[in-house]
């Protein structure tokens, strides 16, 4: 597929003058039916990891700039914020019973880091993180291992694995690989439902773009933001929803 | 209504072979690899994801205007659902991305 590199990575190499180099496997094109291998430079490369660590950035000198600003009177914008942590809050607490306190720190942590991600696709010169899989796939992993750490935690560890082995003794080597499977087999579904909503849209927009620049793209870049804040909330719902699986006691 | 589809089926896909031909007349390639059949399975996704959506939503509504205090859970039920729905039209969108 032909790659894109966003502006910020062009003007980066530009600035700092990397080198530019052929990528074995990458960013082999037919043009008029001949085979062109482009050159990148590293940001160009990985420019999704480039913008995560962008969106990142931003979503902790933004949270910390609110943090230390905090007043008794709310400014706008600190408002805002309040209204989001409280959502967050009600979500966390309406569907984990014990201690959601506990989980909502890492819980609004991925909301942000995946909302500034999609944010990105509507922002002059950048492209989201979260249009290449390697990105939410990561994010994934990282739900994965909380959760699995949490219910480990919160039910130890044989009464943990023990649950995937389902109730009766002789269905054990049937429902234990099942189930494994199907716990593995979330991180694709989690991770390919945001990535492919997010390229998608993002691609949509590039080829509106590249139709008419001028007015055309302007309703696929509101429904950009309209569908970056749509996948953030059921990132975040399905992370709540696993995590609540996994540390719900039976009692 | 399934008569219709199959000559819809039928009919989209004898115009597109039909097209394929005129357009490009010296391919020795198969109609049926690459991006053709990539952009064949992501509109057979979408049929299904679009009906499939469009009965969700309308459950939902259905909900709503008989009991609107459930309005806030009922949409939050109801957006999870559209979303583990609408995952499956994504992997035949990744899978197009895939297949060149």
């Amino acid at each position: 597929m032909e790659h894109h590199a966003s502006y910020i990575a062009k003007w980066l190499t530009e600035i700092f003058g990397l080198a530019r180099y052929q990528w074995t496997g990458f960013g082999i094109l037919e043009r008029n039916g001949q085979l062109v291998h482009e050159s990148f430079s590293i940001l160009e490369r990985y420019d999704h990891l480039l913008n995560a660590s962008l969106a990142a950035l931003a979503a902790m000198i933004i949270a910390t700039w609110i943090r230390s600003r905090m007043n008794k009177i709310p400014s706008p914008i600190q408002q805002i914020f309040e209204m989001v942590i409280s959502g967050l809050d009600d979500m966390v607490k309406a569907s984990i019973a014990h201690h959601a306190e506990r989980y909502l720190p890492f819980i609004g942590t991925i909301a942000l880091f995946v909302f500034f991600n999609n944010l990105f696709g509507i922002t002059p010169g950048l492209s989201p993180g979260t249009s290449n899989w390697n990105v939410t796939l990561g994010a994934a992993l990282v739900v994965f291992c909380y959760y699995n750490f949490h219910g480990m935690k919160a039910k130890g560890f044989w009464s943990y694995w023990g649950h995937f082995a389902g109730p009766v003794v002789f269905l054990i080597p049937l429902m234990f690989p099942l189930e494994i499977l199907g716990l593995l087999s979330r991180n694709l579904s989690h991770s390919l439902r945001l990535f492919g909503n997010i390229a998608g849209e993002h691609l949509v927009a590039g080829i509106f773009f590249s139709i008419l620049p001028l007015f055309l793209p302007i309703p696929m870049l509101f429904l950009g933001l309209f569908f970056g804040l749509i996948q953030t909330f059921v990132f975040t719902v399905l992370s709540i929803i696993y995590l609540s699986g996994a540390v719900a006691h039976d009692h | 209504m399934k008569k219709f589809f199959t000559t819809a089926f039928i009919f989209g896909i004898s115009l597109s072979l039909f097209g394929m031909q005129e357009a490009t007349p010296a391919v020795t390639k198969s109609i049926f690899e690459g991006q053709f059949l990539a952009h064949l399975s992501l509109a057979i996704a979408a049929v299904g994801c679009g009906l499939a959506q469009g009965k969700a939503v309308a459950a939902a509504c259905e909900g709503i205007a008989r009991n609107p205090q459930a309005a806030g859970e009922i949409r939050t039920t109801m957006i999870i659902g559209l979303a583990l729905i609408e995952a499956l039209v994504i992997y035949a969108l990744v899978a197009a991305f895939a297949i060149k």
